[in-house]
């Protein structure tokens, strides 16, 4: 627990908190001001929007801990604020709210937008409310509503400028990256194409790579769902019985961390040289689930080498479906193909595999009978 | 839709913050603004056990001017640089880059430096600091280094900085009065993440010209021979040349989409015409 004092609508409280309580809740939930109002706690809908040390800010995506020592004003808090009585009053006269659940974000958007920027067209208001969803979809309303309490109105004189301390920037010369960044390209025929499955919900990416090999010996090689396991890092194949695998797959990307619990069959065909690997898994922490299917075939390739033509097809469930982002899947799968590669032609060779150059996301998870990426999808929002 | 358990902290000092970051069975993320963050908590889809607060470091809010280079210290908020608090250096990019991000609540609290950690491809900072020729600072306990911005990112949400290190600032050169910049980005709604970003400077006075086309997909790339003939052709040949080498260093994307980034790149180079013509 965790005891933090703030200022809310001028008045200090002091609460006694669960760290990981957001800010919305404390007020809500703690103090009781159910006027500011919950919506997408995702920051996208703008619902939840309040004043924080004179700045609007989403407080769903703000915490106790984080507000230690700032103060709120809630919509409950402008009661006797000239600027928000007038844009009360409009808002009544233009029906700019209709079941009035966005209202206090509203109101709260509206006033920070006239005080910064005074008399403002509608075209600038409406670029300004982007963050602040009406689902009602009152927007003209709202809009004739701020553009006329905005009439006459000056904007707040600009913050002061933080000076420049002066001196030497940069003292030390760039440095190299530690570890050899990854061209996006490198798998040696780029021609993967991403695309939506013909299945519904599926997505897929073909994907082909050279290794410097002849076939017979990469087939072995891929035959080996154990030996193949190696090639991945974050990958843990805890079952194989015939057909049948079971394994685990960390997947990390950025600060998402996912550990995929699984099983899958595995289908080989050595006279053509195909495999087919299909499995499902589930991530208890997210609550989600996916499903997925790769295929591969190996091919010769130039100069006594080999082409492995990987299909692969996946579907998400649960809350990682929501950031699937089909481009971000592409970019991970091409560099970690080129990963796997790179390690797959060491283990060829005989040579150890460079762990630490690696970081554990997966692609390859698929081949192991569990399963693949997932990814951030917001809308609008950085760090 | 609430985070998991996890533990606040709020680093005073530099040292503090490493300290804390040393430990790396500690599974601490560092927590600069929350604007990307937090939707990741909520959701569940990230679970650190200790959120690192660095918001009240004053190290990381520095500014450092040289008549060649500038530094900003990694916890501006995009409200900030968009709202002009610091000096601009950059005429008029980093402010109008701030105002196309998200919506204003989240820039009051969204920083720079958190946005470049995040490592978002479709983040606007990721794309701004790799096409200014930006250098990235970063400390961790056995000192600092410095990573070039188009360097620093790998991929979609994967950078160069370790999980015990701090990104610190951003070092920028410091535009020319005959600079000139275009910067466009397709996206569906106002304040989203882009679709495509076009990205072009040119100053002859300090030799940078510099063409990027960024995309959500990961790295942006650098369109170092469209560069080039901006550099020695002016911005209309350079928007000819741009298509024929985006169709080149991005062959893997859909053709739509390579679309939106040509037109993305063209109009920036448009706004650089315009504001020659002008």
């Amino acid at each position: 627990m965790l005891s933090v004092s703030l200022t809310v609508n001028g008045r200090p409280v002091t609460a006694t908190v669960e760290p990981r309580t957001q800010l919305c809740e404390l007020l809500r939930e703690d103090l009781n001001l159910t006027g500011t109002h919950v919506g997408c706690e995702q920051g996208v809908c703008g619902a939840c929007t309040v004043v924080v040390d004179g700045k609007p800010q989403r407080s769903c995506i703000s915490y106790a801990g984080d507000s230690d020592g700032c103060s709120v004003i809630t919509i409950e808090g402008f009661d006797d604020d000239a600027l928000m009585e007038q844009l009360r009053d409009a808002f009544s006269r233009h029906h700019a709210l209709q079941c009035g659940f966005c209202t206090p974000g509203m109101l709260v958007t509206a006033r920070d937008i006239i005080l910064r920027l005074g008399e403002t067209g509608a075209a600038r208001i409406r670029e300004e409310l982007s963050g602040n969803l009406c689902r009602c979809t009152g927007y003209v309303g709202i809009v004739e509503a701020i553009e006329e309490v905005s009439k006459g109105k000056v904007a707040r004189a600009p913050q002061t400028v933080v000076a420049a301390i002066e001196g030497t920037v940069a003292v030390r010369p760039v440095d190299a990256p530690m570890k050899p960044a990854v061209p996006p390209n490198r798998p040696a025929a780029p021609t993967a194409s991403a695309g939506v499955g013909a299945r519904k919900g599926w997505s897929s990416i073909e994907q082909r790579l050279a290794v410097g090999f002849p076939p017979e010996i990469v087939w072995n090689r891929l035959s080996d769902i154990r030996q193949v396991s190696f090639c991945l890092p974050g990958a843990e194949i805890t079952e194989l019985q015939d057909d049948r695998v079971r394994g685990r797959m960390n997947v990390s990307l950025g600060p998402i961390k996912v550990a995929l619990n699984g099983d899958g069959n595995v289908l080989l065909d050595a006279e053509n040289r195909i495999g087919r690997l299909s499995g499902r898994g589930q991530d208890a922490g997210s609550g989600s689930s996916a499903e997925g299917e790769v295929e591969w075939r190996v091919l010769p390739g130039e100069a006594s080498g080999s082409l492995i033509l990987v299909n692969l097809s996946w579907r998400l469930s649960g809350r990682l479906a929501q950031f699937n982002r089909a481009g971000i899947v592409q970019d991970v799968i091409q560099r970690l193909a080129s990963i796997f590669v790179t390690n797959l032609e060491s283990s060829l060779k005989g040579e150890a595999i460079d762990e630490t150059s690696i970081k554990p996301l997966g692609i390859w998870s698929l081949m192991l009978g569990v399963i693949r990426i997932r990814v951030a999808r917001w809308r609008g929002r950085n760090a | 839709m609430k985070p998991a358990s996890l533990e606040y902290v709020r680093p005073r000092s530099m040292e503090e913050a490493l300290a804390v970051l040393s430990d790396e069975t500690a599974n601490a993320k560092i927590f600069a603004g929350g604007q990307s963050l937090g939707p990741m908590l909520n959701l569940r889809l990230t679970r650190p056990a200790k959120l690192v607060d660095i918001r009240h470091i004053p190290e990381l809010k520095a500014v450092r001017a040289d008549a060649r280079l500038c530094s900003i210290g990694a916890t501006f908020t995009h409200a900030e640089l968009e709202d002009g608090a610091i000096e601009d250096f950059t005429r008029g990019l980093l402010p109008y880059v701030a105002r196309g991000i998200a919506y204003r609540a989240v820039r009051n609290r969204g920083t720079v430096g958190g946005s470049l950690a995040h490592a978002d491809p479709a983040a606007d900072w990721v794309s701004t600091m790799a096409a200014i020729d930006a250098t990235i600072v970063i400390r961790g306990q056995a000192g600092e280094r410095r990573v070039p911005a188009q360097q620093f990112l790998a991929g979609a949400f994967t950078t160069e900085l370790g999980d015990t290190e701090l990104l610190t600032a951003v070092e920028l050169p410091r535009f020319s009065a005959a600079a000139r910049w275009g910067y466009y980005k397709v996206c569906r709604k106002t304040g989203e993440f882009a679709k495509a970003i076009g990205l072009a400077i040119q100053d002859p006075k300090i030799g940078l010209f510099r063409i990027l086309a960024g995309s959500p997909e990961g790295r942006p790339a650098l369109l170092t021979r469209s560069a080039e003939t901006l550099a020695t052709r002016g911005a209309e040949h350079a928007a000819r040349d741009a298509r024929e080498e985006i169709e080149e260093v991005l062959p893997n994307l859909a053709p739509a989409h390579r679309q939106q980034l040509i037109a993305a790149v063209q109009r920036s180079l448009g706004q650089i015409l315009l504001v020659e013509a002008a």
